[in-house]
């Protein structure tokens, strides 16, 4: 295959059939806490896809240009945790900066995202694959942040219908939405196996 | 041998060490330059306003936390005054901080629920089935035979942050000792009977009763609302009756005998203490000597 097509694979596989979210259940604690609306779903996903195709692009190159050479990849855990934390400290500053309102209404997620396990995950998941060109990691890591955005308004779309609707009162709250984030992970379980 | 193995695990480990500290040191130096370059300048008056604030973040301002509250009323003076919680202690302090005088706004306001029908003393036509909620049932014109009482679904308990408010046997009831005075309760109440009053001393008389009805009607469905019989406007300049129902003038308030003597006469007993330490409330139909 040449190298658009494994890409254009790697995304697709990343988004809709190795959903982080859905397949994996890493990120579950954002997914669940802030998809009570759909726009700030949204603005979480967006700040999350951000953060995650910048630590991703460079743990990859901290991974092969550094640990890998020394054969150091048993500190992979604690870099990547460096990495991450660092580029959102960041990428909160450059906002604060520049993008003051869009600093406003991320509030806290902004931070927490810090400690958001997709992203530690993906990275995780980019190096266990081996992974071998920096492209390939860099739009897996855009199409993780793109599937988590897509995972979490669902979410919220569904949430927000689930408001009006005559929830038993022993379900109410809590358990109606980990039910409901069980069937939406069986129905994308329909796309395993198309890639792998 | 134990030496032998120490440095054998140092000769391991060095390197990995030497890596962390390398990347932390710099992310660390990124992380300076960054904060240098980026450095956004933020007025010390907003941090200094934000300090001052009781910082519950209950948003009865109509902003959404207090930091934006911190940022607004720098802008604009006018919105002064407008954090409940904090009350005239925090707006003299953000005058300070602003160079600005502020006018006494009179003591610190608290809810007053003006219903005292539990459900023993509430007449009801039929069952409600529908949406437990407060604004929901007061659709409904017939939910309880009273149109101007408490409902007792708890709408205010809900929106109220700090827990401090509780439904006692189908009564909303303040806990005084929680309340921050935010006002949530009282918008949240559909019938408007948790209205914000100064709270000059630690207990304030009320009449607990909004019913206009006619006195007949009222006593046919409550066994403590308010009939407008006038005695307690009789004692004191402190009660005025109109629509067949007592008001207390909270602008001239202070308890006297008179007051005290209005609370014993009235029928219903419908005026009582509300607060933190205030005394159990009198029963109807008994002799006024009841303990305080």
């Amino acid at each position: 295959m040449d190298t658009l097509s494994i890409l254009l694979m790697g995304f697709i596989s990343i988004v809709v059939v190795n959903n982080l979210v859905f397949t994996k259940f890493l990120g579950i604690c954002p997914y669940l806490g802030v998809s009570g609306r759909i726009d700030m779903a949204f603005g979480m996903g967006l700040a999350v896809t951000f953060v995650v195709t910048l630590s991703g692009t460079l743990t990859w190159l901290i991974d092969h240009l550094l640990l890998i050479g020394t054969s150091l990849e048993v500190t992979r855990y604690i870099c990547f945790i460096l990495v991450i934390a660092g580029a959102v400290q960041l990428v909160e500053m450059y906002l604060r900066k520049f993008f003051p309102s869009l600093y406003e209404s991320f509030g806290i997620f902004l931070p927490l995202i810090t400690t958001n396990c997709a992203i530690l995950g993906l990275c995780l998941l980019i190096s266990l694959e081996g992974i071998n060109s920096l492209l390939e990691a860099v739009v897996l890591s855009f199409g993780a942040g793109i599937g988590f955005t897509m995972a979490i308004c669902i979410m919220a779309g569904i949430r927000e219908n689930l408001d009006l609707a005559d929830v038993p009162d022993c379900l109410k709250g809590a358990p109606i939405t980990l039910i409901t984030a069980g069937l939406l992970a069986m129905a994308f379980m329909g796309f395993a196996g198309m890639i792998r | 041998m134990l030496l032998a193995d120490i440095y054998q695990l140092w000769q391991s480990a060095w390197p990995a060490g030497l890596t962390m500290l390398g990347l932390g040191s710099g992310f660390a130096l990124v992380l300076l330059i960054a904060s240098v370059k980026l450095k956004v300048e933020v007025d010390p008056k907003v941090e200094e306003i934000h300090q001052a604030l009781p910082n519950l973040d209950c948003g009865a301002c109509g902003f959404a936390g207090c930091g934006q509250y911190a940022k607004a009323v720098l802008e604009d003076a006018e919105l002064l005054g407008k954090c409940a919680p904090g009350g005239p202690d925090t707006s003299g302090k953000i005058a300070d901080i602003l160079n600005l005088q502020v006018s006494d706004s009179g003591p610190h306001k608290k809810p007053i629920v003006h219903c005292r029908a539990h459900t023993e003393d509430k007449t009801f036509y039929a069952k409600y089935q529908g949406i437990q909620s407060c604004t929901a049932a007061n659709a409904l014109a017939n939910v309880q035979a009273c149109a101007f009482g408490c409902l007792g679904f708890g709408d205010c308990c809900e929106a109220c942050k700090f827990d401090a408010l509780s439904i006692v046997d189908g009564l909303a009831t303040v806990d005084y000792d929680k309340c921050t005075g935010c006002t949530a309760c009282s918008k949240a109440c559909p019938r408007d009977i948790i209205e914000m009053v100064p709270f000059r001393h630690e207990n304030m008389m009320t009449v607990a009763c909004r019913s206009k009805e006619t006195a007949k009607s009222t006593r046919a469905i409550c066994k403590v609302g308010c009939i407008g019989y006038g005695l307690c406007a009789k004692q004191s300049d402190l009660f005025k009756v109109e629509e067949n129902l007592a008001r207390c003038d909270y602008a001239k308030y202070e308890t006297t005998e008179k007051e005290e003597t209005a609370m014993n006469k009235c029928p219903t007993k419908v005026i009582i203490y509300r607060g933190k330490t205030a005394p159990e409330p009198l029963q109807p139909r008994q002799k006024a000597a009841a303990s305080t």
